[in-house]
């Protein structure tokens, strides 16, 4: 069943352009089949599941390389369902108002179909590789999505943005998960969980996991890329935020944290570190927004924060406690993102310093947004209040020591600015018009249209839920609890309440409302410190430096290493071949005893005249007298073969040779007469060095190679045989004609071949000169 | 001489040739000399396309004969053999590389069709050609002997030194001609000084025999040895153009025609590593901790310049040029594995990249123009509004090479990263992870300009010529899209092909 809801999606996925052509923006209700069948068949099998019995199905795929489709439905993978396909299922008939008729708009649901399913596919994969694979899928349908409006320039930049930083942490994350599966034998999730491997390495594969994590989830310091994917239509950024993409991070550290937190002692203050340094710069950002959309994205930054700090610590009570906060989240950003939508849509601006009186021309709308924000916010009666509370309860309990109270002092300072940024939200958008800039501009608000109820109500329902939630806490507690207990058995045993008593946790709650509203009466404050410091080095900066800095480096190397000059290229081959095996050759073995410089003077003379015709071919000006000098090398050597007797050798060389100059000098009718003289020294004396050690390299060589001969040479037994066996006392011819007659034949009969061959290329040439 | 005599006279002992076990040589081999001749002799022009078809039905037949060896090899009773006198190996490894260089000589011979004749350059040569250079490769991958190797190799190079050259009127094709012969004429040099020193050392050049004296030998003195090992790596580096021996492929890449290119980027790479595997992995086993750190310095080497290298690029044939110099990185780290999942997962690894590299190298083709001159980033600008379904086929292709999921390329990159860790190289498994996120940027700069073109290029998107998909390429495209596709969604009859396909080393009998 698991395998078929997958496939639903991927079905209409594929179906979905040819449905838009004719349904127009109805496609997205005939796409919302898949996540809603999801959710609702999730709910069927919730009473098992949350009880701690989880629903498996596994196909095989690849036996071969331990990949198969591994899904498994336990507790949070219930609780991640029920924010992806259940908040999915009430986006995407949101969707259905959003967008006006347009083409493409089939394309567009398809790939927001593929991307819920990929979605769901990370939280119900069992098998590291899996999820690796849904992974990446995420990241690629969420590129398509937030390059939508591809007609923006900015809306392509932010794309491509989002799927290097998330796509980069992807395949950083599939190194970490071969090391980690590697290390425990398996690939399957559960079964590594149950049985975490230990070491030094795992604890490496650990952080490049992590590191994959943090980029999806938005995590300092590869935060940057979320606020610029803001460039995606409003349900995009709804569900993005909310309940899917950047909750993928998430999900992955709350399944990991309580098996490895404890031992690996880099875990915790790396994780909560991030968490907590996520949560402030979020806050502290979205605190000097004007544009709403991207005052959300910020405090998306500091949520994701916050729920890094209290899944990824590992602490029952804590998991227990952002378990909640991932279901608050969901509900609270879902609806505030809806709101803005509304705003945009109706006003077509979202910029809070033109935005005035909305509050009073759309009250509904600004009800929920001020639930919405209220629940963000941690106001009693609500469930993010719950969830803080918990958080806050958790911390105070977690005995983590110097670190624990930092991270505690961190989430509460960070609350504070949450609170302050709702605020603005709220007030910003809804009200008067908020800060120092409020009244300048033209201020837009009393005379925009009202909005169609259809599309308020599904953010109305996730407000209302909220509130529910937040009075009630007995209905959500199941599903907190059982996906808390599905990671850890004895986070399943706490339970979210209402009044815990006059608690310490209580007073901490008190205390960030009210440090929270100081800060929204200094609103004005707080935006000149920010507007002094903003100065500051960015991650964003840092990014696309790092982008220009890698072009100009890769730049210089390629004009130093590729200028596409031959004697630079064979240079390189030929400094690697005296690095290596040169090295080898000098070090590791030693030249064989008994060398015999000379036999003759007359040798010793020839010699001279090679090498000194050698040197000229290297010195000369022009280009036919070094081929002269390369000539008289070659004759040299015949001369040298003569005098050790081997005329036939001789013969040999003395042939090509003359053949080679020939086809020189054909060669060189074509060529200026003189080589361009070099005029870097440097380049030259580099050349002079490169040919001088290959040199002394091939004479090594020739002396090692000959030297390591160990079997008996066969020329000993020629001599012996060629009287009595063939009756010549030429043992050369004898060779020729007898001993290796076969070879002889077969030579001819390949010279013979290639002169007809050479007889009809002369001959074809002929005749084309005659017909033209 | 009398009868008598004559009957006195032992009978010269050749060595029995099995003609089935080189079938595919000779398929190849025939249908090269056929199609040269009976172009030669024909008065007149063939029908269009008749040269094209002719080498895939070749090609087809060449794989034919090799599903019949795998059956021969697979049987258990038996087995993998050597034959013509042990000089060469009839293995599952020999037939697995038969099968994938085959396939590059058709998906060649397929996007060769239409450019010949767009160039003006219509003729049997390059058929014969890569038939020809197809069959070196093939050789080299069967060869149980280092001698064979360089025989291989050399009928592998000399043909391709020409075909690089064939567009007369491109200078660009002449000069890359002559980089790749001057180049490759020295690394073929060093490469028989290397057979020389393995030879001196071991006293043999049969795999069997060497491998065999290996184990059995402990050698006081083992310089001779590993400069061989040294001299015969810079030999088969420059083959598969690992970095520093990359230095030629850009240009060369660059200056070939472009069919030509998609040729030597898939088949003459898969020959080098058939080669580098057979002589190292397999061979030189006992001797690994010698030669691992090489490979792991190749390895290292290419995967980075290879992908940093092509980030800058602004061509887009040298951008595929570096980036296969970082998938021979890959295809090294599962080599540096020494291990039998490194080989499978080299394997697997290579016979996904000829068909990603053939494809790209396909819209290369296409793209490029009349003149084969089009190839800057910005020919592909707009490319999914003119030609939506080639910006797709190129699309799924370069996702593919950056390692995404359902793609071929995922599992290929999986397959050696895992051999890697398996075998404890986590730093190279590291680097090469970093450099595929590298690479990756690349895959990206195209596709994205190929869908998101500048919105004033509109009018400039309007006045390119139009890019034709003549029926030929569309096929070679459409095959190479598929397997990228299939291979990645349902990888296990490849999978398991590439695990059986894991060389065999045979003394000769």
């Amino acid at each position: 069943m698991l395998a078929l809801l997958l496939a639903l999606h991927a079905v209409l996925a594929l179906a979905a352009p040819a449905l838009g052509r004719r349904l127009g923006p109805r496609v997205f209700l005939v796409c919302a089949l898949a996540p809603g069948a999801t959710a609702a068949w999730a709910a069927t099998q919730a009473a098992g599941v949350l009880d701690g019995s989880a629903t498996t199905q596994v196909l095989p795929w690849v036996p071969g390389l331990g990949l198969d489709l591994a899904l498994r439905l336990d507790g949070f993978a219930l609780l991640m369902v029920a924010l992806v396909s259940g908040i999915g299922a009430v986006l995407f008939a949101y969707s259905r108002w959003y967008f006006s008729p347009r083409p493409g708009l089939g394309r567009f649901a398809g790939v927001l179909t593929a991307f819920a399913g990929s979605m769901l596919g990370v939280v119900l994969a069992d098998n590291l590789l899996l999820i690796y694979v849904f992974w990446e899928l995420t990241s690629i349908t969420s590129y398509l999505l937030i390059g939508f409006e591809d007609e923006k320039g900015s809306a392509r930049a932010a794309a491509l943005q989002a799927i290097l930083v998330t796509g980069a942490g992807g395949l950083a994350m599939l190194a970490g998960f071969v090391i980690v599966g590697q290390a425990a034998g398996t690939y399957s999730l559960s079964g590594i969980l149950a049985d975490p491997p230990g070491g030094g390495v795992v604890g490496a594969g650990l952080v490049l996991v992590l590191v994959g994590a943090c980029t999806k989830s938005a995590q300092v310091p590869f935060h940057f890329w979320l606020p610029a994917a803001m460039a995606a239509p409003t349900p995009v950024s709804a569900y993005l935020h909310s309940a899917t993409l950047v909750k993928a991070g998430v999900y992955l550290i709350a399944r990991f944290a309580p098996a490895f937190a404890a031992g690996h002692a880099f875990w915790r203050p790396l994780v909560m570190g991030l968490g907590v340094a996520t949560m402030l710069l979020g806050g502290w950002r979205a605190l000097r927004q004007h544009d709403l959309k991207l005052l959300l994205a910020y405090g998306t930054v500091s949520q994701l924060g916050f729920m890094v700090v209290l899944v990824g610590a590992g602490i029952p009570e804590l998991t227990f406690a952002g378990a909640a906060l991932i279901v608050a989240h969901g509900l609270f950003k879902a609806a505030l993102f809806m709101v803005v939508g509304i705003v945009d849509h109706q006003a077509h601006t979202r910029d809070l310093r033109v935005l005035s009186g909305l509050g009073r021309r759309m009250p509904g709308v600004a009800a929920v947004a001020a639930v919405a924000a209220a629940s963000m916010a941690g106001v009693p009666l609500l469930l993010g209040f719950l969830s803080k509370e918990a958080a806050y309860e958790g911390l105070l309990h977690a005995h983590l020591g110097v670190g624990g109270s930092l991270a505690l002092a961190g989430v509460v300072v960070g609350s504070v600015l949450t609170f302050a940024y709702g605020a603005r939200f709220v007030l910003g958008g809804f009200g008067a018009g908020f800060g120092e800039s409020a009244g300048g501009g033209d201020p837009v608000g009393p005379d925009v249209a009202r909005p169609a109820p259809a599309f308020v109500v599904p953010a109305a329902l996730f407000a209302v839920l909220t509130v529910v939630a937040g009075v009630a806490p007995a209905l959500v507690d199941p599903l907190v609890g059982g996906g808390a207990g599905a990671l850890d058995a004895a986070a399943g045993k706490a339970h979210l309440a209402l009044w815990h008593g006059f608690t310490p946790a209580l007073g901490l709650s008190v205390l960030t409302l009210a440090a929270g509203a100081l800060l929204v009466a200094g609103a004005g404050t707080v935006e000149r410190v920010q507007a002094r410091l903003a100065g500051a080095p960015s991650a964003a900066g840092v990014y696309s430096s790092a982008l220009v800095g890698l072009n100009r480096l890769a730049d210089r190397v390629t004009a130093v290493l590729q200028n596409g000059s031959l004697p630079v290229y064979l240079g390189v081959i030929l400094l690697t071949v005296l690095a290596l095996p040169g090295l080898a050759l000098l070090t590791r073995t030693r030249l064989p005893g008994g060398v015999v410089v000379g036999e003759s003077p007359l040798q010793v003379v020839v010699a001279g005249v090679v090498l000194a015709a050698a040197v000229g071919a290297a010195f000369a000006r022009r280009r036919f007298a070094a081929v002269l000098f390369l000539g008289g090398v070659g004759y040299g050597v015949a001369v040298l073969f003569v005098i050790q007797g081997a005329p036939d050798l001789a013969l040999t060389q003395l042939l090509v040779e003359t053949l080679a100059v020939v086809i020189f000098v054909l060669v060189l009718r074509h060529l200026p007469e003189r080589f361009e003289p070099s005029a870097w020294r440097l380049g030259q004396a580099t050349r002079v060095a490169v040919a001088g050690g290959v040199g002394v390299f091939v004479a090594a060589f020739s002396l090692v190679a000959a030297g390591a001969r160990t079997a008996e040479p066969v020329s000993g037994a020629y001599l012996e045989q060629a009287v009595p066996e063939a009756g010549g006392q030429n043992v050369v011819n004898v060779i020729l004609v007898d001993f290796r007659a076969f070879d002889t034949l077969g030579e001819i009969t390949v010279l013979t071949v290639a002169a007809l061959g050479i007889v009809s290329l002369v001959q074809a040439g002929r005749r084309q000169q005659d017909e033209a | 001489m009398t009868p008598a005599v004559i009957a006195q006279i032992e009978p010269i002992a050749t060595p029995e040739i099995e003609w089935f076990a080189v079938s595919p040589l000779l398929v190849l081999v025939g249908g090269a000399l056929v199609l040269l001749t009976a172009a030669a002799l024909a008065r007149s022009r063939p029908p269009r396309g008749f040269y094209a078809l002719f080498t895939v039905v070749t090609a087809a037949l060449a794989v034919a004969c090799s599903a019949l060896l795998w059956q021969r090899v697979t049987d258990p009773g038996r087995g993998p053999f050597t034959a013509i006198g042990g000089a060469i190996t009839i293995d599952g490894f020999s037939v697995f590389f038969a099968v994938t260089i085959t396939a590059a000589i058709a998906l060649g011979a397929l996007l060769a069709d239409d450019y010949l004749r767009r160039e003006g350059l219509d003729g049997p040569e390059l058929y014969v050609l890569m038939l020809l250079s197809g069959t070196g490769g093939v050789v080299m991958a069967m060869a149980n002997d280092l001698i064979v190797v360089f025989l291989g190799l050399e009928t592998l190079s000399i043909a391709l030194y020409v075909m690089a050259g064939l567009h007369l009127r491109r200078l660009e094709s002449q000069e890359s001609a002559i980089k790749y012969f001057v180049l490759g004429s020295f690394s073929s040099a060093f490469l028989l000084y290397g057979i020389a020193l393995v030879y001196g050392a071991t006293g043999s050049t049969n795999f069997g025999a060497i491998a065999g004296f290996l184990s059995g030998n402990v050698l006081a003195s083992n310089g001779l040895l590993l400069a061989g090992f040294a001299l015969l790596l810079v030999g088969l580096g420059f083959k598969v153009a690992a970095v520093p021996f990359h230095v030629w492929t850009p240009d060369v890449y660059q200056g070939a025609p472009t069919p030509v290119t998609a040729f030597m980027a898939s088949a003459s790479k898969a020959a080098g590593f058939a080669a580098l595997l057979r002589v190292f992995v397999s061979t030189f086993d006992v001797y690994r901790l010698d030669w691992r750190p090489l490979m792991w310095g190749l390895a290292v080497l290419s995967l980075l310049v290879g992908s940093f290298l092509a980030v800058v690029q602004s061509d887009v044939k040298r951008m595929l040029a570096y980036s296969s110099i970082s998938h021979a990185g890959f295809i090294l780290v599962g080599a540096e594995a020494a291990s039998d999942r490194g080989i499978a997962g080299a394997l697997f690894y290579l016979l996904a990249y000829t068909f990603m590299v053939v494809g790209s190298f396909g819209v290369a083709t296409l793209v490029g123009g009349r003149g084969d001159a089009d190839h800057g980033l910005s020919a592909y600008r707009g490319l999914s509004r003119r030609r939506p379904l080639l910006a797709l086929a190129f699309t799924v292709l370069l996702l593919a090479q950056a390692g995404v999921p359902l793609t071929s390329g995922f599992l290929a990159k999986f397959y050696v990263i895992g051999a890697a860790v398996e075998a404890d190289s986590y730093a190279l498994a590291l680097i090469a992870m970093l450099s595929a996120v590298v690479a990756a940027f690349v895959y990206l700069r195209i596709t994205v300009a190929m869908y998101m073109g500048d919105e004033t290029e509109g009018a400039e998107a309007v006045t390119r010529p139009a890019v034709r998909v003549p029926p030929g390429a569309a096929l070679a495209l459409g095959v190479a899209v598929a397997f990228t596709i299939v291979v990645g969604i349902l990888p296990s009859p490849v999978v398991d092909f590439a695990r059986d396909a894991v060389p065999v080393l045979l003394s000769a009998p």
